[in-house]
């Protein structure tokens, strides 16, 4: 049955119930007034019709009007009730959920054939999705023959002694770079891979405020040559489940970031507390920023914050992402707070576990 | 040494070749997976480098096959894959080594090298490299008559570059062993602790021992 038809049947109804109640209201009236003659004989009619007019309005308009609007408006949230539901099931469509159907009512109307469809466009997207992640999975893998082709090329040619110093000096700059090309398509296929889930994490309890430490003592030396001051403000002892390669990955990345992305003689402060049932890391630099408005794009893949650093500042483009995943596939959360010219910080919460 | 290189790429097969050439290890060159398994059996090798993804057997099959007949000659799987999980299922088979690709030719040349005279590894508690001498049970380092106080991953670059004196040690083996990752984290770290290294071990001496090889790695050894 279609809704049309729905709300014709079921507003005829509720007109039918008005005309029911109007009409029965006025024969009961007739009723009163012929009793009301017999009783006193044909006196000044005009008088009383006009005081039984307002009594007829108010006793049959004012229950027909109220009884109107209750119909209407009890018809409208039936009516309506469907559509709500769609519109609760499709906002929580996310690119992580796009393979989930929306459970249809199967009766065949305007809404169920509404949400067939919707189902079909999700299904399309997902495939979509599933092709864009298969693309990049692909072509980073296709990258890498021809680039160990050439680094392996690169690096036989330096072994060649009868290079000349010049010479010698651009094969070095160019191994330099394929290195540098490496990293990104190893960052990119380890993404692409998380995409698709293909990544397993090795998850078993690890003390979070002992890789934090090791971490720590790594940030100091990278920041010295730079005369950049590293402080571990706080490290209370807290134990997470974790995969413990890809959590030293996350610290690595994030302290290096912490000290690539700050100004001569500037200070790091790491943190790491409990909070809460969480873990809560944070890493605060006293940087160049980043302007509030690219802020929320930090973490996209290959976005610059600083396009003015990033000549100097060797890195894949990959770090935050990759530091964005090991966060979501530990249940956490990282976000990035900057005062631009004065600090950064950036936040990561993982869930607390026990040590055993 | 004889070394056995299987690899279906040619150009990659090939520059691996010449390299472990010139480092001077006889090398033959296989081009898949059955050609291995039948030159294996002809031949007693010190060790193979095995790519995982070759047309018809696959090296982790060709590794379970040598394997299963008792072949424990050492084994360097190679793959284009680079997945940790690849890596567990790799060393489980009975692999000795793993080197994702793209790696760097110093890189694979040492581990070979590794590989091949893993039995013959300095298993003494005193390591020696001309006069500087490193204790791995006190963990005191000394040059000559003066000693030199380490941090505890400075000591353990120390002594990996000592376990192996005058073999090159690439970047990512480094990072492998003494810093224990699986990831090319793509700072300066190694560089920046070699250069610490560098300040306790040879600043004040004429002669140094710690050497940086431009686009392969590091080595540490008597002369330069």
């Amino acid at each position: 049955m279609t809704i049309r038809t729905r709300l014709n049947l079921w507003y005829s109804l509720v007109l039918c119930g008005v005309a029911v109640v109007v009409i029965g209201a006025a024969a009961y009236h007739e009723l009163v007034i012929e009793k009301h003659h017999r009783q006193h004989g044909v006196k000044s009619e005009t008088e009383l019709n006009n005081e039984d007019l307002l009594d007829i309005l108010t006793w049959t308009v004012v229950p027909a009007v109220l009884l109107g609007v209750a119909g209407g408006w009890w018809l409208t949230r039936r009516t309506l009730a469907p559509v709500t539901e769609l519109t609760d099931a499709v906002e929580k469509i996310r690119e992580s959920n796009l393979g989930d159907k929306i459970p249809r009512s199967g009766n065949g109307d305007e809404l169920d054939r509404l949400t067939e469809v919707f189902n079909a466009t999700t299904a399309r997207l997902a495939d979509s999705f599933t092709r864009i992640r298969e693309f990049t999975l692909h072509a980073s893998h296709e990258l890498k023959t021809p680039l160990t082709v050439l680094c392996g090329e690169t690096e036989t040619a330096l072994r060649d002694e009868s290079l000349t110093p010049p010479e010698r000096e651009r094969a070095a700059s160019q191994l330099d770079e394929l290195r540098r090309l490496t990293r990104i398509v190893d960052g990119l296929t380890l993404l692409a891979k998380a995409d698709a889930g293909q990544v397993a994490l090795k998850l078993e309890p690890v003390w979070f405020d002992d890789l934090v430490r090791d971490n720590f003592a790594d940030a100091q030396i990278l920041a010295e040559p730079l005369g950049i001051q590293v402080e571990l403000a706080v490290c209370e002892k807290i134990a997470v489940r974790g995969d413990r390669h890809r959590l030293r990955q996350l610290l690595l990345n994030l302290a290096d970031n912490a000290v690539k992305y700050n100004q001569p003689q500037g200070r790091v402060t790491m943190r790491l507390r409990r909070s809460g049932d969480a873990a809560e890391l944070t890493i605060a630099n006293s940087g160049p920023g980043i302007v509030p408005e690219k802020l929320p794009r930090v973490f996209d893949r290959f976005f610059r914050g600083d396009p003015a650093h990033s000549p100097s500042v060797d890195g894949c483009g990959l770090g935050l992402s990759i530091v964005q995943w090991i966060v979501s596939a530990h249940g956490g959360s990282v976000k990035i707070e900057s005062v631009p010219a004065k600090t950064t910080t950036v936040m990561v919460r993982l869930p607390a576990g026990s040590a055993e | 040494m004889r070394v056995l290189v299987v690899e279906d790429e040619r150009k990659t097969a090939s520059f691996v070749r010449k390299a472990l050439q010139a480092e001077g290890f006889a090398v033959d060159v296989c081009h898949n997976g059955d050609d291995a398994l039948a030159a294996a059996r002809a031949t007693p090798f010190d060790g193979i480098v095995l790519d995982i993804m070759l047309p018809g057997r696959d090296g982790l099959g060709v590794l379970r096959q040598l394997r299963e007949r008792k072949n424990a000659t050492p084994i360097l799987l190679l793959s284009a894959r680079g997945e940790v999980n690849e890596r567990i299922e790799g060393l489980n088979a009975g692999a000795d080594d793993y080197l994702p690709k793209p790696f760097e030719l110093a890189e694979l040349v040492a581990r070979v090298r590794a590989l091949t005279r893993r039995s013959g590894e300095n298993k003494s508690t005193l390591l020696r490299v001309a006069d500087l001498t490193l204790d791995t049970v006190t963990h005191r380092a000394q040059r000559g008559e003066a000693g030199i106080e380490l941090t505890a991953r400075e000591y353990r670059l120390l002594e990996f570059l000592m376990r192996s004196p005058g073999r090159l040690c690439g970047r990512m083996m480094i990072l492998e062993k003494v810093w224990d990752y699986d990831f090319d984290p793509g700072t300066n770290l190694v560089d920046v602790y070699i250069r610490r290294l560098r300040e306790k071990i040879d600043a004040n001496f004429e002669s140094k021992l710690l050497h940086t090889v431009r686009g392969a790695g590091y080595l540490l050894k008597a002369q330069p």
